[in-house]
């Protein structure tokens, strides 16, 4: 279990990078805005999602609509729904003590290094709650740095900084590739993507892209498991 | 907009987050039921993963959809995530830099 936990978090150092430079970039935007430490550390250690907590930071304003601002959070967030689901597997033999506790901790980053993983080693949920801490850690220290030493990084766009964490998904996103199927389904589940994110006013293009994708997926699988 | 607004906000934000997270696992094994639902989960990393870049890297403009295209290659020749990624990110900065066309 220790070997796992330390395995999970070592297999997120390289990702930590990303993580950490767009905690930077978020621990900036709320010096902008007002928004205490304290409150930007709440939201770092309850709600623990990078993209949700960059709306909600984003939609601040006065006088601020609460319930849109939550409900708008909680649909970008509607992903570790669908998350949560497929990681099962790891889960069979585990308590419901742990469950609850492990799961708070899921993150993009540390979720998609344990699925690519798993396909080619079998690993266990230690892994998975091991590079959730890192991640956890590392994204609180980020956020830190951008709150108080933001000034030193004056544009972190400069440095394609911000482009790290789209480059990680792109390799994380190839490594999961496996038959010609697949091609067709991811080629089909962006051009869905692209076109619903113009025609959706909110986040909810990220779940229905991936909803489709996904049932064409089993539409085409199916059919040749038939044949 | 006052302290209690951001701390109502982040208190309902971190509940229905939790209860996502919890509930797609706790309730997976009633999921089952349905048919194909293996299939479908085998496939949400990867639909899930492009919905939530791809449009991102459009925005990017050429240079992003160049850099990715560059990743991709370096992670299918080489199998290395932190080569590619770096690959991405540093072309991108020399591009932003004017160094690059």
């Amino acid at each position: 279990m220790k070997n796992e936990l330390k395995n999970g978090f070592m297999a997120n150092l390289p990702i930590s990078i990303s993580v950490f430079t767009y905690g930077a970039v978020l621990g900036i935007i709320c010096t902008s805005k007002g928004i205490s430490f304290l409150q930007l550390a709440l939201m770092n250690i309850f709600i623990f999602a990078g993209s949700a907590q960059f709306l909600i930071v984003d939609m601040l304003s006065s006088p601020v609509n609460i319930s849109v601002v939550v409900w708008s959070a909680l649909l970008i967030n509607l992903r570790y729904f669908l998350i949560g689901a497929s990681l099962n597997e790891f889960f069979t033999n585990t308590s419901l003590k742990k469950r609850l506790f492990i799961m708070h901790f899921v993150t993009d980053e540390s979720w998609a290094v344990t699925m690519s993983k798993n396909k080619k080693q079998g690993v266990s949920v230690f892994f998975l709650l091991g590079g959730g801490f890192c991640i956890f850690i590392v994204w609180f220290l980020g956020t830190l740095s951008g709150y108080y030493f933001g000034e030193f990084i004056s544009n972190p766009k400069l440095y394609g900084l911000d482009f790290a964490f789209l480059a990680l998904f792109t390799a994380i996103i190839t490594s999961m590739y496996k038959t010609k199927n697949d091609l067709i389904i991811y080629l089909i589940t962006a051009i869905i993507a692209v076109l619903l994110e113009k025609l959706l006013a909110n986040m909810s293009y990220i779940i229905f892209s991936a909803f489709i994708g996904s049932f064409l997926y089993v539409y085409l699988n199916k059919r040749q498991n038939d044949e | 907009m006052s302290n209690i607004d951001i701390l109502t906000i982040i208190f309902f934000v971190a509940i229905g987050t939790y209860t996502l997270r919890v509930s797609g696992l706790l309730l997976s094994n009633r999921l089952k039921k349905f048919k194909n639902i293996d299939i479908f989960l085998d496939s949400i990393p990867a639909t899930l993963l492009i919905s939530l870049i791809v449009p991102s890297i459009i925005k990017t403009g050429l240079i992003g959809i160049i850099a990715s295209l560059i990743t991709i290659l370096i992670m299918y020749k080489v199998k290395n995530v932190l080569l590619a990624m770096s690959t991405a990110v540093f072309i991108v900065a020399l591009y932003r830099n004017g160094l690059l066309f």
